[in-house]
């Protein structure tokens, strides 16, 4: 996978990371066992702070979408989360809430929401499943 | 050795020349295993800061400490534990580049012969060479060998990349990520002073800015961006003068505003929002508009 780093986001570089994994592991693009790159060659090739390659894995890691094997280095865990089902809907529903507030800031209204959520998911099913037949 | 001490602690660092402040009340606190930057005009008291921290000036009056040490009364242990690359590099020029090398490694306690081999392959230096045939890249890359080499507990940069080629400031950057950080990541402290801020954007956790020896901004690099943001916002119809507290209008073209927001960004957001905007954005400022932001008061956001 090829990571892409925004400045201008204000979202923390670690955090852009940590969600650039996570949407590469559920989209196909990295499968369980893919192994992610070295910390060193992560951060020499973005040109960032090692530390904050090593603070974006350890979150993977206690989000149990990577998992260390020492020696070895990292690899996309199965999707099978190890979190319960209520915490994973909780984790999921903060993102929901984010992006409703969002669509309410910019006069997307309920239904119109629904609908492209129902199209982001047969999309995101389509690559899901193109990744796997490639 | 107390490893929690700060790797570098000034408290009201004052050094004149003559008249002048070159540094004028300077309190600076850098944790161990960071990469701090010392951002700061021309002339704004950084290389004269990082003199002191060296023992190669004496502060007029307060305090500077290395690992909690004063350089002056401890020269050699805090000598030992740091390395300097500074802007202009001088070596003897008679030497090749392997005298060289063998000449400071033989002040070190320490010294990575494997690193050494490493780099030399990497930057493609030619060790029978005279120091005095090298290019001012090359120059570069050696005092950044001497100083990786030694795996000093601090490395102090100062204006490290300054008239550098674009590939041979990448390959610095890397290095010290790399083979100087990747070593003991949790001890390896970096100190940069640098006016070219974007290229140390990424390796950067905290930073100081200061203008006419003073600090103006200390901040951890996350937090900046998430408190130093601009709106982008476009109306219907012009919308008349905008009175939004705590926002600073930074552009203006017709229906057209930048705003800059210093932490409410959420609340300035809200109240835009209300408004009916055909388009809204928000984005983060880069540690460099941050930089030039606070040092120009005008429309900035100091």
């Amino acid at each position: 996978m090829l990571f892409q780093l925004n400045y201008k986001s204000a979202k923390a570089v670690y955090l852009q990371l940590v969600d650039q994994v996570k949407a590469a592991a559920a989209s196909g693009a990295v499968r369980e066992g893919d192994p992610l790159p070295g910390i060193r060659t992560l951060a020499e090739e973005l040109r960032v702070n090692r530390n904050t390659v090593a603070k974006a894995y350890a979150e993977l890691e206690s989000q149990g979408v990577i998992e260390t094997l020492a020696g070895k280095g990292c690899f996309v865990r199965s999707s099978g989360s190890p979190f319960r089902k209520d915490v994973r809907r909780r984790l999921v529903a903060e993102t929901i809430d984010d992006a409703v507030v969002h669509a309410h800031h910019l006069q997307i209204d309920k239904a119109e929401f629904l609908r492209l959520v129902e199209e982001r998911f047969n999309d995101f099913e389509r690559k899901r499943a193109r990744a796997a037949t490639a | 050795m107390n490893d929690l001490l700060p790797a570098i602690e000034t408290t009201d660092l004052v050094r004149k020349y003559g008249r002048t402040d070159a540094v004028d009340g300077l309190s600076l606190r850098v944790a161990p295993g960071r990469c701090y930057g010392f951002f700061g005009r021309n002339g704004a008291g950084k290389t004269t800061t990082i003199k002191c921290l060296l023992n190669l000036l004496r502060p007029t009056s307060g305090a500077a400490k290395i690992f909690g040490l004063d350089p002056a009364r401890h020269e050699v242990d805090v000598k030992s534990r740091i390395a300097y690359v500074p802007d202009q590099v001088a070596f003897y020029p008679w030497m090749t580049v392997r005298d060289t090398l063998a000449y400071v490694a033989s002040f070190r306690e320490r010294w990575n012969r494997g690193t050494e081999a490493t780099l030399l392959a990497q930057f493609q230096l030619d060790g029978a060479q005279k120091t005095s045939a090298l290019s001012k890249g090359q120059r570069t890359q050696l005092a950044l060998i001497t100083a990786v080499c030694a795996e000093p507990d601090l490395l102090v940069l100062d204006e490290p990349t300054s008239g550098l080629d674009p590939i041979v400031r990448r390959e610095f950057i890397q290095t010290v990520i790399g083979t100087y950080q990747e070593g003991a990541p949790d001890r390896r402290t970096v100190f940069v002073s640098t006016h070219l801020i974007s290229e140390f954007e990424g390796l950067i956790d905290e930073f100081t800015i200061i203008d006419r020896g003073r600090e103006v901004l200390t901040m951890a690099a996350d937090e900046a961006r998430e408190r130093y943001q601009k709106i982008q916002v476009r109306f219907a119809n012009d919308p008349g003068p905008l009175d939004l507290p705590g926002a600073r209008t930074l552009r203006r073209q017709g229906r057209t505003l930048e705003i800059a927001v210093n932490g409410n960004s959420t609340r300035v957001y809200d109240e835009l929002r209300a408004r009916a905007p055909e388009a809204l954005a928000i984005e983060a400022l880069t540690l460099e508009e941050i930089f030039v932001s606070t040092l120009q008061p005008q429309p900035g956001l100091a």
